[in-house]
């Protein structure tokens, strides 16, 4: 019975943040990208600098028509938004965020390869999304959404499996724990060639190439309305704030921290996701899109040698210590 | 489909050596989980729509990682994910997507040879069940005690009893990958005329297929 | 990833492109404005809530000072789009002194302009010999129906009123000839009346006080 309340408060705690944090991040995006361009931002939505407009938004999708296209794969079509949003509630539920035995949703031996592959999983509803939808926009979309996640995967893959050899696990919570502070140095190169990767899987700025709206509309998601879009919308703030923490998990240490590791740590994870998250946002204010020939280029001739070069360090500086 | 099958009748045969008649709640579920595995599998063959047809390959291969989590083989599980779902089958809606595979049935999605695919596939599907059960009959998983598939093991064992097998198999990725290159290059050098995009596509599928 | 060339207003440019630049600088400049712009004060006015501030000749609608129409039709003519409707009729007028002529006088009976067809050219203004077309600020006149644009000439009146002074003249400018000449016929009648009770503004008879002067925004607006 009690392990029972146990796993149900948990899912809830996970359910919960899944649910928030990405409104969060989405609001967070609304004020900071508009201060970033010398704007407001929303200011009316809940009286206090527009906090509510996210749910504003919210209530609007809900309050839109789901179009169906008649030409679309009918079945498909409804249920690509699903298969995008649940990779990313399966991925938070692995993501350690403080050093105690309770403070993840549940351990899994082969963290970052559950990770990693729940979230080719989910570009897997990109996909469906781009060939069910009938339109050659969303076609478009979907073939430059599986080009892009062929290339990019790879690199992820390597620098992930950098810092698996570094802790000599491949549990999330274990990476953790093994973390010291000159791992920072040691990792910076995996660091970043995962974090950009992850952003390209995200198909988030400067890599939107799959939903260019200035020239294929919305990609994928252009035949859709109301609610499922903002599933889809969802999952884009979603896969942040799992990229973030992924990144703070594996390469930024977690919980650790200057003081407080131990009553606190759950607050240095979230700084660092927070931190990261800002980074992410302000990434795409800065930057103009890459065209699709420069997204390849960069993921081949750039991050797969970096994440090789990565690993080759990672393995010289580990025998030399051992 | 092979591997489903097979997957079930391995089960059907562990089960059979302890006892049909107390199955244990993860037998059920492997076996549950077994039957809807061969029946996406099925699908997958016979549907006339071409990306249900990839669509329901994912189901297939997802239940096929179940199947590999009751067995406590996690690493193999998300393995499998990983790479079949998230690559092999993304390739698939790829190369699908290139060409004018139209939303609904394809009316020459049937192959004259049917029987003959049959022949084979039943075959092979034989032969696999035959030495899977006759190599693994006495076998059996502990799944309550210390896990016989979690990475660790699964590591210990390829490195230090497989490792022949592990780097042959490299080998034969790289020779894959190298010809890849060298085929679609040339294939390049000898079509200059034709239009750019189409002796790329093949060349660019085997690389990436020699890459994982 | 190419970096942006370097910018051409600064001095500095064409030594930055001989000396050798760290790879990712111009990644990092990015990265470098975005972050000062966030933290200075953003430039949104907000409209509703807070009314902008206009400059004085802003076009935003055209007020009339009929009091100074004489219905010379000049504005209506000249219009190129045609929104202007004027009406009115004859009166006469008694003589002035016994015995004289009778005279007639326009008199407006309507002044309609359709700002759904007005194209802002001010042409009309610029025409007007007697200073009763002004430009107003005021821009707040959306109508749901567009058939409602079409202002009459008591709102055009009302609109007057939002006309701002003109700008004051350069020191030591030359004295604007209406106030000259209003100044030199109060002079006169001061002379003419001995008894100085009714000091008169040197304005003054130019228009009543309360409203605003018709001559000096048509300075302004020259």
């Amino acid at each position: 019975m009690n392990g029972a309340l146990d796993v149900a408060l948990r899912l809830l705690a996970v359910f919960v943040v899944f649910l928030t944090f990405p409104l969060i991040v989405g609001q967070t995006e609304h004020k900071v990208m508009a201060h970033m361009q010398g704007r407001l931002g929303p200011m009316y939505a809940g009286g206090f600098h527009g906090w509510a407009q996210l749910i504003a938004d919210g209530v609007k999708f809900a309050q839109k028509e789901d179009v169906v296209p008649t030409g679309a794969d009918r079945r498909i079509f409804q249920l690509a938004p699903a298969v995008a949003l649940l990779p990313y509630l399966l991925v938070l539920l692995v993501i350690p965020i403080g050093p105690s035995e309770g403070a993840v949703g549940q351990a899994v031996d082969a963290g970052i390869f559950f990770v990693l592959a729940v979230m080719g999983v989910g570009v897997l509803g990109s996909l469906m999304a781009g060939w069910a939808s009938a339109n050659k926009f969303s076609l478009l979309g979907g073939l430059r959404t599986a080009a892009q996640l062929l290339a990019y995967e790879l690199p992820m893959l390597l620098a992930a499996a950098s810092v698996a050899m570094a802790a000599g696990t491949v549990s999330l919570p274990g990476i953790t724990a093994a973390f010291e502070w000159w791992w920072l140095p040691w990792q910076i190169i995996g660091a970043l060639v995962f974090f950009v990767a992850g952003l390209a899987e995200l198909q988030r700025p400067p890599f939107d190439m799959p939903v260019a709206d200035s020239e294929i509309i919305f990609g994928a998601y252009t035949e859709y309305t109301g609610l499922r879009f903002a599933l889809f919308l969802l999952a884009e703030y979603a896969g942040i704030i799992v990229l973030c923490g992924l990144t703070t998990v594996l390469f930024l240490g977690g919980w650790h921290g200057p003081w407080g590791a131990v009553g606190l740590g759950w607050l240095w994870t979230l700084v660092k996701t927070a931190l990261l998250a800002f980074v992410v946002i302000w990434l795409r204010v800065t930057y103009p899109r890459l065209r699709e020939d420069q997204l390849q280029k960069l993921s081949w001739t750039v991050l797969v040698p970096l994440a090789l070069v990565q690993i080759a360090l990672t393995g010289i500086v580990k025998v030399m210590i051992s | 489909m092979t591997p489903a099958s097979a997957a079930l009748t391995t089960a059907t045969a562990a089960a059979g050596t302890h006892g049909f008649l107390s199955p244990t709640g993860v037998e059920i579920a492997f076996l549950l989980v077994g039957i809807a595995t061969f029946g996406a599998a099925l699908v997958t063959v016979t549907t006339k729509q071409l990306v249900h047809a990839a669509l329901w390959l994912v189901a297939t291969l997802g239940g096929l990682a179940v199947e590999y989590l009751l067995l406590t083989a996690e690493f193999i599980a998300w393995v499998q994910v990983l790479i079949y779902v998230g690559s092999v089958v993304v390739l698939l809606l790829f190369g699908l997507m290139l060409t004018k595979a139209p939303i609904g049935p394809s009316p020459d999605a049937d192959s004259g040879n049917r029987w003959a695919a049959l022949t084979v596939a039943v075959a092979a599907a034989g032969a696999l069940v035959w030495v899977v059960v006759d190599a693994f009959r006495t076998t059996w998983i502990d799944l309550s005690g210390p896990a016989s598939g979690s990475t660790k093991v699964t590591g210990a064992s390829l490195f230090r009893y497989w490792v022949l097998p592990f780097e042959a198999l490299s080998v034969l990725l790289l020779t894959a990958l190298v010809g890849a290159i060298v085929l679609s290059r040339k294939a390049k050098a000898d079509t200059t005329p034709t239009p750019a995009g189409t002796p790329t596509v093949p060349g660019s599928r085997r690389e990436k297929e020699g890459a994982r | 990833m190419s970096r942006p060339s370097p910018d051409p207003r600064h001095p500095s440019a064409p030594a930055e492109r001989t000396r050798k630049s760290i790879p990712g600088s111009g990644l990092a400049k990015g990265l470098a404005v975005t972050l000062r712009t966030m933290t200075k004060k953003s430039v949104t006015e907000q409209y509703p809530d807070t009314q902008p501030a206009l400059p004085p000749r802003s076009r935003g609608v055209i007020g009339l000072f009929e009091e100074n129409c004489t219905v010379c039709m000049l504005c209506a003519r000249e219009c190129p789009d045609w929104c202007i409707y004027i009406d009115s009729h004859k009166e006469t007028v008694p003589p002035a002194t016994p015995g004289g002529r009778e005279r007639s006088r326009n008199v407006l009976d309507r002044f309609a302009i359709d700002f759904s067809l007005c194209m802002y050219c001010g042409i009309c203004i610029e025409v007007c010999p007697f200073d009763a077309l002004f430009w107003s600020p005021e821009f707040e006149y959306a109508e749901t129906d567009i058939r409602d644009l079409t202002h009459e000439r008591d709102k055009l009146r009302e609109w007057m009123w939002t006309v701002p002074a003109p700008p004051a003249l350069d020191a030591g400018a030359e004295e604007p000839k209406e106030i000259a000449a209003a100044r030199k016929t109060a002079e006169k009648l001061a002379a003419a009346q001995p008894n100085p009770t009714d000091p008169t503004d040197p304005t003054g008879p130019t228009g009543p006080a309360s409203s605003p002067d018709p001559t000096d925004p048509r300075k302004g607006e020259s």
